[in-house]
């Protein structure tokens, strides 16, 4: 991935296209919708403005390249941590988020430097990336042992956890694609689907959802929303079949599936996170979205499950 | 919310303050989350302005081991110019930055977004009304100083002068310390006034001395205005004598 090499490729240069035309068109429906059919759009407006800003932001960092692509990432990993450790109280502990913040780091290391050994092909050490985990777990837990403290101590080392090992580590699995043959296939394809099945479920359940679909969780969804994000899901992998030319039938259905069911899933588990807290929104990052973790959350669940499928078909390089 | 039956595992959150708050408003409020961005810009400014202060105006810091090195306690210093503050703090040892709370005019640096971020950010200032509020603005700093450890940096004239002059110091300071055992330290910065009068725009190479005093304490005075008075004239007096030497 290098600028030259993006502005070469078809399939760079088609998604940009593709994305251009969407937004244009969303526009278009919704300055329909607001001064013609005079509804009233004020939330969604926010948020279709706010998209304005991040798309150009998303296509700059894959243009930027390889190295651009992962710093920007990581950066991003870092801001989702720490919007989760603000909101579960975390942050008051430096000990434990810093011991995250040098896991996220070490994952962006992990993704850049080609192995030392040179016995996996091109960039990305993928065998410590995907070990990573044991390394930081090790660290969280010897953080109390090494300050001699024991309240409260559980807590904090089982948030630090799931901080590192989901918002940085299973995040992080969009980093590492930057280093895959087909890179701009699989990474413009996995963010867009994701966007995508994210406005189709709330469009859907706008539309015909009626029955709530876990109602505890988050009261919005419905199955009408849930089953409308999964069709439009399984479909969207035919129609941008360009992405990944070497894909067949059952791959096809696989990343349907995996966009369709993690995405939404993804997004319900910072949904879980956030009623158990007792909060709305995990920040106040970007408007009409909330923070910055509610926007990537359902990238979380998509990027290592396509990661670990396109890689277990065909190899990743 | 239902309840389910079986296992129920509560744990204790205690999600920041300031969650759901624009950057602005979290610098703007006081005390202000801590937040790892903020002290590692902190540092980083103290370091470059440390070094600007020592090349550009050949700073000197004379009795420094006049602060109190554990507890909380007051620095009241003269104001001359914008570079008090920036001496004062560089007079601090580095790992103590974050506790350190010079108090700044609300009105001045809390109103728009780059001297805000100056006050907040860089100087970790705590906002004091000076027309309205004082109360209020009096009983924060007694708050932050009833946590051990935070350092309250007044100026007791409470605006700068305008002709090089020391002013007369607020009774607040007094009201603040009378009948307590806190330490008040008085410093004196000489050169400020020269360097960075009101109303430029950018500092000029003079050279400046910060001296900084033995601590006093008002422990045996009852809390009235009275005492109050008094301990205001005596400060004055001390940060006077400083100047002198």
């Amino acid at each position: 991935m290098t600028p030259q090499a993006a502005l070469q490729s078809e399939i760079f240069r088609t998604y940009a296209w593709i994305v251009a035309g969407v937004l244009v068109a969303a526009g278009l429906a919704l300055a329909v919708l607001r001064w013609i059919l005079k509804k009233e759009v004020g939330s969604v407006w926010l948020t279709y403005r706010s998209w304005l800003i991040m798309a150009p932001l998303i296509f700059g960092s894959i243009l930027g390249g390889r190295v651009v692509f992962i710093v920007v990432l990581c950066l991003l990993a870092g801001i989702g941590f720490k919007e989760f450790a603000r909101a579960t109280g975390l942050y008051r502990d430096w000990w434990l988020t810093g011991a995250v913040y040098i896991g996220i780091i070490a994952v962006g290391i992990t993704c850049l430097v080609p192995q030392p050994q040179g016995e996996e092909p091109g960039n990305g050490w993928y065998g410590l990336f995907v070990a990573l985990p044991v390394f930081a777990v090790a660290l969280i837990l010897l953080i109390p042992i090494a300050r001699n403290r024991v309240q409260g101590q559980l807590q904090g080392v089982a948030l630090a956890i799931v901080g590192f090992i989901y918002m940085g580590w299973m995040f992080g699995h969009l980093a590492f694609m930057a280093n895959a043959t087909h890179a701009y296939g699989y990474l413009l394809y996995v963010i867009f689907a994701t966007e995508i099945n994210d406005v189709a479920a709330f469009t859907c359940g706008r539309l015909f959802g009626r029955r709530p679909f876990r109602s505890n969780i988050s009261p919005k969804k419905t199955w009408g929303g849930t089953l409308g994000a999964l069709a439009v899901s399984l479909i969207l992998p035919w129609l941008l079949r360009f992405s990944f030319p070497h894909f067949g039938a059952k791959q096809l259905l696989l990343t349907g599936l995996i966009v369709g069911i993690g995405g939404q899933l993804g997004d319900l588990v910072i949904s879980v996170i956030k009623r158990d807290i007792g909060i709305k929104d995990m920040g106040s990052g970007i408007p009409g979205h909330g923070g910055v973790l509610d926007r990537i959350d359902s990238l979380i669940y998509v990027a290592p499950l396509f990661l670990h499928m396109a890689g277990y078909f065909y190899g990743l390089r | 919310m239902r309840r389910e039956p079986g296992f129920d595992m509560t744990w204790r959150y205690e999600p920041a303050a300031d969650l759901d708050q624009s950057l602005a408003e979290r610098l703007r409020r006081f005390p202000r989350e801590p937040d790892l961005t903020v002290y590692a810009v902190r540092s980083a400014a103290a370091l470059l302005l440390r070094g600007w202060l020592r090349l550009f105006h050949r700073l000197r810091i004379t009795g420094r081991e006049n602060l109190p090195k554990e507890g909380s306690f007051v620095i009241v210093c003269n104001h001359t110019s914008h570079l008090d503050t920036l001496c004062v703090l560089a007079a601090m040892p580095l790992p103590k930055l974050h506790r350190v709370f010079p108090a700044a005019a609300q009105d001045y640096f809390f109103i728009s977004a780059p001297r805000l971020a100056i006050a907040a950010i860089v100087v970790n200032a705590l906002p004091f009304g000076r027309q309205k509020h004082i109360r209020q603005s009096l009983e924060l700093c007694r708050s932050l100083l009833a946590n051990p450890g935070n350092v309250l940096v007044l100026f007791p004239e409470g605006t700068r002068t305008s002709t090089g002059a020391l002013g007369e110091f607020k009774p607040g300071i007094g009201s603040l310390v009378a009948g307590t055992d806190l330490p008040v330290v008085p410093c004196h910065l000489r050169g400020g006034f020269e360097a960075w009068p009101r109303g430029k725009w950018f500092p000029r190479p003079r050279k400046l001395h910060l001296r900084i005093g033995k601590p006093r304490s008002y422990a045996a005075l009852p809390n009235d205005k009275e005492s109050a008075k008094r301990i205001s004239a005596d400060l004055r007096e001390a940060v006077a004598a400083l100047g002198m030497d």
